[in-house]
């Protein structure tokens, strides 16, 4: 099937011919890439300031007409050094760190550090404690959907539902807020249980310890919100032509490229593997609740747009749950009040929205930890570009990292 | 309880590798660097561990100029891990070797694992290990120009000599204490 926009022979850029000749390219879109295309073997700097790579990612092109025949990723616009930080840094502070490394959903990054931390000095979280950050990494991992499914939208052309989805994004954070008193960094972890709430009456030591008033009917509702938004984005993006003819079959990654690649999360599961780290944690009670994996079937870009898109469907169906058996009980387990980590090593992993998060703590007895590795999901999830985009369409270069839903703080660290 | 790592995978793995680790649900092998890359392929294909994590160093180290030291003085070497993990029963497992860390190399994991690829670039930024056979060896994160490796212990940030933290106390009190600590 060969498509040809109309506009873009006008523009004398494409010669028919030579596509039939090039041979496997079913479509040539009309992507504004100011680009001569006629040159042969050009380099093309794609960045760092380009708005579809999320923050400040590089790549540098060599196209042969609108073929992409060689990709180089240019990292470290955004790299911090967080895992030098860590080292001359205290346990607690370090969660105020680890926000900041996947911004779009700042809680999720939280849990496995705290997780593997506590794992180290034997103690758990209460019950409850547990269930508030369940409740809250969900919203998070919804929250960044939003922002995925807004974003993707954009770049394939729609304006439309970037609108919508940041409005109902905010239903999330607001609820976030209302626990948390952080929209995007919430530092609300502690090692043993999570913070009091914020905006929970005054802070006498009686009162302090719940969650905020009307929490649970206000989730409810936003919840309700989250599942129409979802039906309404399945109609207006996946029901559209344009949207579909731009991602089905276009950057197909197979099984078993993904997994040698480290790809995890929703890529992961768009290629049809049933990979959940959520299903194997003991630390967050999911195997009390009862949800859904979703599995593509392809692993091309519209699997990966609809899994995630269903994702946010079955977090709702969780969270609702959640807030249906919140057990009562303490926030916090009985911690030292200088937190000591005795000596040991421990990798703890968990289901970030973007995939395998993961904190390797070496700790020597002290105040600090002596090395911590940070596993990030989008730096493995995006190794694969240059594999990926060999031998495609320039147009769908955009196409192909946008359905990776990476975020450059989590690629750099 | 340990959800990711059944026994009898534990205990498979056991009957082929003797240095064997099970500490706070981390299970560790610890092999030579010579068998370095044969336990990847053999991990990969026997064991069905097909998913490549992660790839990353330790800085073991008595004199540090960051942080604290170890405990008990240890010998100044490497120690460079790679996890592995599978894709069904989430079976996971970190590998670990010792290396000196004079002219401090290894071979290369790309040709069983590509997505190793970024992984040691940037370990090799990061603690100047030289990965053998690796296609590109280059820088990951820093500037082409800059010297040293960040993440050894010996490598000084520079921000905490300029201003040491805690800075100067400044505590506050609770409110229901009535007292006010601050400077």
């Amino acid at each position: 099937m060969l498509r040809v926009c109309q506009k873009t022979v006008q523009r004398k850029v494409v010669k028919v011919d030579d596509i039939l000749n090039a041979g496997n390219i079913p479509y040539v879109s009309e992507a504004s890439v100011s680009v001569e295309i006629e040159t042969e073997d050009m380099t093309l700097n794609i960045g760092p300031q380009h708005p579809s790579t999320h923050g400040v990612l590089r790549l540098v092109a060599k196209v042969d007409g609108e073929k992409i025949s060689s990709v180089e990723p240019v990292l470290g616009y955004m790299h911090r050094g967080y895992e030098k930080l860590a080292e001359v840094r205290t346990y607690p502070q370090i969660t105020t760190l680890v926000n900041r490394i996947d911004w779009v959903s700042g809680f999720a990054n939280e849990i496995p550090f705290i997780a593997a931390t506590e794992k180290l000095m034997d103690i758990e979280a209460p019950e409850r404690a547990q269930h508030i950050r369940l409740i809250l990494t969900e919203m998070a991992r919804i929250a960044s959907h939003f922002v995925f499914n807004g974003a993707y939208a954009l770049e394939i052309g729609a304006l439309t539902p970037i609108f919508l989805a940041m409005e109902d994004r905010e239903r999330i954070l607001d609820l976030i807020e209302s626990v948390t008193g952080g929209r995007f960094h919430p530092n609300f972890n502690r090692i043993g249980g999570v913070k009091p709430a914020a905006g929970s009456g005054p802070t006498t030591k009686k009162n302090i310890q719940d969650l905020p008033a009307g929490f649970y009917q206000e989730t409810r509702d936003a919840m309700e919100k989250v599942l129409e938004a979802v039906e309404r984005m399945e109609d207006l993006v996946g029901g559209n032509e344009v949207f579909k003819v731009r991602t089905k079959g276009v950057g197909i990654i197979t099984k078993d490229l993904a997994e040698e690649y480290g790809v995890s999360g929703p890529i992961l599961r768009a290629s049809g593997v049933k990979f959940d780290l959520r299903t194997q944690t003991d630390f967050l009670p999911y195997d009390k609740f009862d949800f859904q994996i979703p599995v593509g079937e392809n692993g091309d870009c519209y699997d990966r747009w609809y899994v995630r898109l269903l994702e946010m469907r079955e977090s709702a169906k969780i969270i609702l749950q959640a807030i249906d058996s919140m057990p009562s009980g303490p926030l916090q387990t009985k911690v030292p009040k200088v937190i000591k980590v005795p000596k040991g090593q421990s990798y703890v992993r968990t289901e970030n929205p973007k995939g395998e998060m993961g904190y390797y703590v070496i700790s020597e007895g002290g105040l600090g930890p002596y090395r911590l590795k940070i596993r990030t999901p989008s730096f493995s999830n995006i190794s694969i570009l240059p594999v990926l985009l060999e031998g495609q369409l320039l147009p769908d270069l955009i196409a192909i990292m946008g359905s990776l839903d990476f975020v450059l703080g989590d690629v750099d660290r | 309880m340990n959800l990711s790592n059944g026994t009898e995978f534990v205990e498979s793995l056991s009957s082929k590798f003797t240095n064997l680790e099970n500490t706070f649900d981390t299970l560790k092998i610890k092999v030579q660097p010579e068998e370095w890359v044969d336990t990847a392929a053999k991990l990969k294909e026997e064991f069905n561990l097909t998913y490549f994590s992660w790839l990353s160093a330790i800085d073991w180290e008595n004199e540090v100029s960051v942080g604290d030291p170890p405990k008990e003085p240890v010998s100044p070497h490497f120690e460079i891990v790679f996890c592995l993990s599978d894709s069904i029963e989430g079976n996971v497992v970190l590998v670990s070797t010792e290396i000196e860390k004079e002219d401090a190399a290894i071979q290369s994991l790309v040709d069983v694992f590509a997505g190793s690829n970024w992984h040691e670039r940037e370990a090799y930024e990061m603690f100047g290990i030289n990965f053998i056979n690796h296609p590109n060896l280059t820088k990951m994160y820093l500037p082409d120009d800059y010297e040293g490796n960040p993440m050894l212990k010996s490598f000084e940030l520079i921000s905490r000599e300029v201003k040491p933290w805690p800075g100067e106390v400044d505590v506050e009190g609770m409110p229901e204490d009535g007292t006010k600590e601050s400077s």
